[in-house]
């Protein structure tokens, strides 16, 4: 059995290499704790409902999750996956359930139905142990004025202290890397009321940096910046997704953004997924038009990229449309 | 163990075992300096070392016991604030000292005390005290809890009501029996809150000590997690925190070592609402360094309070002992004030 797990072993995107055999101590604790780290996953029944490859190198398997706030269905029967190093944005007007299906993929809210990180369903991860694998940013973080950015990132750290919160040199070491990398070293020792709202959310995506996720879970992580945070934000992704093997799974009300960096593109509506695919197939104007109530437009320019507007009539204010 | 590490060129400073030591040692020398020049203040306005060691054990009872409180008020409103996000919460918002007012007042009503009495010799009012701190503060979590979920603005709402619905319930029973209260030593001297060790019994100090003592080393083991606390729910859950097992985990105990602290001294205010803020203004707000300190500043500040209390008692305009709480509450409403007013204008700017 462990030869076989050995044997897929190098498939595990690693941030970092030696944190690896630690993590395998503590897993050990649980019953199913020696799973391995990232395995292949046969899921005959994604056949049926969605024409991709069975076998896949799965970080996340989400299966038939059903959700409701009350009586109030939000999420219906949503499946996806997400392999390693994909960005995957997903799209829906207000309230189609794209924030409460990121909260339901690390344990947050309880749905129904299954959800596998690494093969192992969320019941049977310690929630210590998934915090390592799986960051979360959400739509809003919460934070204080007064706290350094320091203090920030160390919280990153969390599922890694010790007692007493006790910190090793490894937490310090991937503290500075992180920074290092975001290029928010100089402000480390900065309270966070003097940072503006785009160095802010560099910051708290440090934070889920720090915790060496291999999948990060981003609720709209556009909401605070401008458009060149906006850009240099989907770079930032785009090059920890190609160079560490990160998986994303980000919310986003742009659908032009996400269909710049994004992969793929997962389209909900009402709680249910109405298209995934390549942002070609998935920004479809009839398609869009329907979903977000509002006649759209799209462009192709030559670059092979497709971009989709809402047609508005109003009056003198805007063309229907650019026409470049 | 600093030295091993390789040079950084970043200013994290790792929070190791050293660390933690050195806070604790910075924490409880700041505490011991002040509580020695304590030591040198009597009750009748003389200044200096007690020669005579009956005076001197008397001193030492109340700078200790002062220092007790002031240490668990000060831990526990860390705590709060941290769990309940919100840096007005003090130890006393989710009913622990109006419960603990009221069960002390009831027991001295010569039926109930005839009947506890009866029941277990060792009821006296600390006793009370406490059970009327630990029925409050269940009643609160009882009435906040959904599903076994906490959630901090149902818990501040609640603790309001209860201790509104307290405090009423005291009045009404000190209207239709005034007598009580006026007996001497009553309620009223329980209610204002003071270090007052001729009424304690050595056990009954060194239980209060104990439950201290083993709750805030509770408290600092978990105060990892606290920082993970103040975040959103959904944040402190990916940061791997149970946050719900940690709300109930550290409310509970936090509230322990405040009953324990009340039972002895009755509720003094603005101590746990005061110390975490001025820790925090001194070492920043990680909970891991803000927990010794506050814990440090509190112990100083209360038995600094006390032992002004004994310096006003030999000036001719007092000429009394005043309660403690009296004076930490002068000298805490101000502060209050100026702390809303700043957050005020930070939230304006």
């Amino acid at each position: 059995m462990r030869t076989k797990q050995l044997a897929v072993r190098p498939l595990t995107p690693t941030l970092s290499p030696e944190y690896e055999g630690e993590g395998d101590k503590t897993d050990l604790r649980s019953d199913r704790g020696d799973a391995p780290r990232l395995r292949r996953v046969r899921v005959p029944a994604m056949n049926a409902v969605n024409p991709r490859p069975l076998i896949m190198d799965a970080l996340l398997h989400a299966e038939n999750l059903d959700f409701s706030y009350g009586d109030h269905p939000v999420l219906r029967g949503v499946t996806l996956h997400l392999a390693p190093g994909e960005i995957v944005a997903l799209l829906g007007p207000n309230g189609s359930g794209k924030s409460t299906l990121l909260r339901c993929l690390f344990g947050n809210l309880a749905a129904t139905g299954a959800i596998l990180w690494e093969g192992k369903p969320l019941p049977a991860w310690r929630r210590r142990d998934l915090a390592k694998r799986v960051a979360y940013l959400a739509q809003s973080p919460a934070w204080e004025p007064e706290q350094r950015v320091a203090d920030v990132l160390r919280m990153g750290r969390a599922p890694y202290l010790q007692a007493f919160g006790i910190e090793s040199p490894k937490d310090i070491e991937v503290i500075g890397q992180v920074a290092a990398a975001l290029a928010i070293t100089d402000l480390l020792d900065r309270p966070l009321h003097t940072l503006s709202g785009g160095q802010r959310q560099v910051v708290f995506l440090g934070r889920c940096l720090a915790q060496e996720p291999r999948a990060l879970l981003l609720d709209e992580p556009n909401t605070f910046l401008d458009l060149r945070h906006q850009v240099d934000l989907g770079r930032r992704l785009k090059d920890l997704a190609s160079r560490q093997g990160i998986a994303v799974l980000m919310a986003s009300h742009d659908l032009n953004l996400a269909g710049m960096f994004a992969d793929r593109l997962l389209l909900l509506e009402n709680g249910k997924i109405v298209a995934d695919g390549p942002p070609t197939e998935v920004l479809r104007p009839e398609l869009l038009s329907r979903v977000y109530g509002l006649p759209m437009e799209r462009v192709e320019p030559a670059d092979g990229k497709v971009y989709v507007f809402p047609k508005i009539d109003a009056e003198g204010e805007r063309e229907t449309g650019p026409e470049t | 163990m600093l030295q091993a590490a390789p040079k950084l060129e970043f200013s994290v400073r790792r929070w190791g075992a050293a660390r933690l030591l050195l806070t604790l040692a910075g924490a409880f020398v700041l505490w011991a300096v002040v509580a020695a020049l304590c030591l040198c203040v009597g009750s009748t306005g003389e200044i200096g070392w007690p020669a005579d060691p009956g005076v001197r054990a008397i001193r030492l009872e109340v700078v200790l016991l002062s220092s007790m409180v002031g240490a668990s008020l000060a831990a526990a409103g860390v705590v709060y604030q941290a769990i309940l996000r919100n840096p007005l919460a003090d130890p006393y918002l989710l009913g622990v000292s109006s419960g603990a007012s009221l069960l002390a007042y009831v027991w001295r009503f010569p039926f109930v005390a005839a009947i506890a009495g009866s029941l277990f010799a060792v009821v006296s009012q600390q006793v009370c005290a406490f059970v009327g701190a630990m029925a409050a503060i269940s009643l609160v979590l009882l009435l906040s809890t959904r599903r076994g979920r906490l959630e901090p603005v149902t818990l501040v709402l609640v603790g309001v009501i209860v201790n509104a619905l307290n405090g009423s319930l005291f009045l009404l029973l000190n209207a239709r029996f005034p007598e009580v209260t006026a007996a001497a030593g009553g309620a009223v001297a329980f209610l204002v809150g003071g270090i007052q060790t001729t009424t304690l019994l050595p056990r009954q100090e060194y239980a209060a000590a104990l439950i201290a003592g083993v709750g805030w080393i509770v408290l600092l083991y978990l105060s990892g997690q606290l920082n993970v606390a103040t975040l959103g729910e959904a944040e402190a859950e990916a940061l791997g925190t149970r946050i719900q097992r940690l709300r109930w985990a550290a409310l509970i105990v936090a509230s322990i070592i405040t009953a324990a602290a009340v039972s002895v001294s009755g509720p003094i205010g603005f101590v746990g609402l005061i110390c975490p803020h001025v820790a925090r203004m001194i070492v920043g707000s990680d909970q891991r360094r803000l927990l010794p300190w506050s814990t440090g500043i509190g112990a100083a500040l209360l038995a600094a309070a006390d032992a002004a209390t004994r310096i006003l008692a030999g000036r001719p305009a007092v000429n009394t002992l005043l309660p403690v709480g009296v004076l930490t509450a002068l000298l805490g409403a101000p502060f209050f004030l100026q702390l809303l007013w700043q957050r005020g204008a930070r939230i304006e700017s």
